[in-house]
């Protein structure tokens, strides 16, 4: 799956979860730059692209992400293993 | 943090809680910046009363803050993967949580820092103060089930309240209660017993506090029939629960704040007041919508 696709899933769901925010989606975006993502805003976001993508993830290794990019190579790289 | 700077306490509990919880920072720095000043002046004053009760162990209460925060992570990715609690009986709440001395006290220890530093639980204290102190009975006799680190008790024994009674299934949050009440300098007849509120004497009381307990119930309906009983013709109850809110000792699930309220009703009481705070103070439709924790005050008379 190419990172556009996931991208293209996930853009949907961040910006209902996070409504307030109207930039772009992408690699860079971090916490700093979406007020309403904050850590519980983060496991409804990680449990969603779960539910998307059927994967599975160890909420340590989804803790503390630089941004919005690692999450997705994370999810590309569950999908390709 | 610029904002708190009126306030040495309020700040200096602020530093400490960073200094042992770095990853906080973004955290409590969007808690106060979308709080007004009247609020974080609020907070300041229950500052003042977190950190004499906590006395010396301020430090450790702030730990415990911290871990705290890992429990709820965990069990907020059970709920969000299942929509269920994780656990489903008192048994096992009271297993792993209130019977263990060492889990209990980290855990009351948190939630009493928890007051300071989440919205929604110190504008419950705020209300309680404010709207429903006023309603107690003068000289009336004052029951609180569950009150865990005792700051709700002490407010209740501050209070034109002649004296006050806690009830709780846990022997370290009786300790802790018996402890805030005395750092607090309390001088009101206090009586604090080991008791299961489904299983309660048959005694009566002019006014009653049921705060973070209901949640924690097999038989939420039930428990308020017997906190019915327990209240002369007339008495105020303020109840106060949470939806959507997973934690390690929370059982039964509220999923919108009309099934609180309408248990409340079913159990005989008459309505006075109900409001909402939720997590994080996030606007109210967006809790609905996206299922956050409201925690949902309902003020009754018994009827
Ligand atoms: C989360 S604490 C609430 C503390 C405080 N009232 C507040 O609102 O922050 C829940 C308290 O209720 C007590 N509790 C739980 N189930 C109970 C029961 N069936 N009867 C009496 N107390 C109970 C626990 O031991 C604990 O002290």
């Amino acid at each position: 799956m190419t990172n556009e696709a996931i991208y293209a899933e996930i853009e949907p769901v961040f910006r209902e979860l996070f409504d307030d925010y109207e930039g772009p989606v992408n690699a860079e975006l971090t916490g700093n730059d979406v007020d309403q993502w904050d850590s519980l805003g983060h496991v409804q976001l990680v449990v969603s692209i779960e539910q998307i993508f059927g994967v599975r993830f160890d909420p340590q290794e989804v803790t503390d992400l630089p941004n919005l990019g690692a999450l997705v190579d994370l999810i590309a790289a569950k999908k390709s293993g | 943090m610029n904002k708190l700077e009126a306030y040495p306490t309020l700040s200096r509990l602020y530093d400490l809680q960073l200094e042992v919880f770095p990853a906080h920072e973004d955290f409590l720095k969007r808690r106060f910046e979308n709080s007004s000043d009247e609020h974080i002046g609020e907070v300041a004053q229950l500052a003042e009363i977190v950190e004499r009760i906590a006395g010396y162990n301020l430090r450790v209460i702030a730990e415990d803050y911290a871990w705290l925060t890992d429990r709820m992570l965990e069990e907020e990715y059970h709920f969000r993967r299942t929509g269920k609690y994780r656990l489903s009986t008192f048994e096992e709440a009271e297993r792993t949580v209130y019977a263990d001395p060492v889990f209990m006290q980290k855990y009351m220890n948190g939630v009493l820092l928890s007051h300071l530093w989440w919205g929604n639980h110190s504008r419950v204290i705020v209300y309680f103060r404010r709207q429903f102190l006023p309603l107690i009975r003068e000289g009336g006799s004052h029951l609180e089930v569950g009150p865990g680190h005792g700051l709700l008790l002490y407010l209740a024994a501050q209070s034109q309240a002649g004296s006050v009674t806690g009830w709780d299934v846990s022997e370290t949050s009786l300790k802790n209660t018996r402890n805030a009440l005395q750092a607090m300098g309390v001088e009101k007849p206090i009586a604090l017993e080991a008791h299961n509120i489904v299983n309660a004497p048959s005694q009566k009381f002019d006014s009653l506090t049921f705060s973070e307990v209901l949640e924690h119930l097999e038989e939420p309906l039930e428990a308020l029939k017997i906190l019915r009983s327990l209240l002369n013709e007339g008495g105020k109850i303020f109840v106060h629960a949470p939806v959507n809110s997973p934690a390690p000792d929370h059982i039964y699930l509220f999923e919108d704040p009309e099934a609180i309220i309408d248990m409340v009703e079913q159990a005989g009481f008459k309505i006075e007041k109900t409001e909402c705070f939720p997590g994080m103070d996030a606007p109210i439709d967006r809790a609905r919508k996206l299922k956050l924790t409201i925690s949902t005050i309902v003020v009754g008379t018994a009827i």
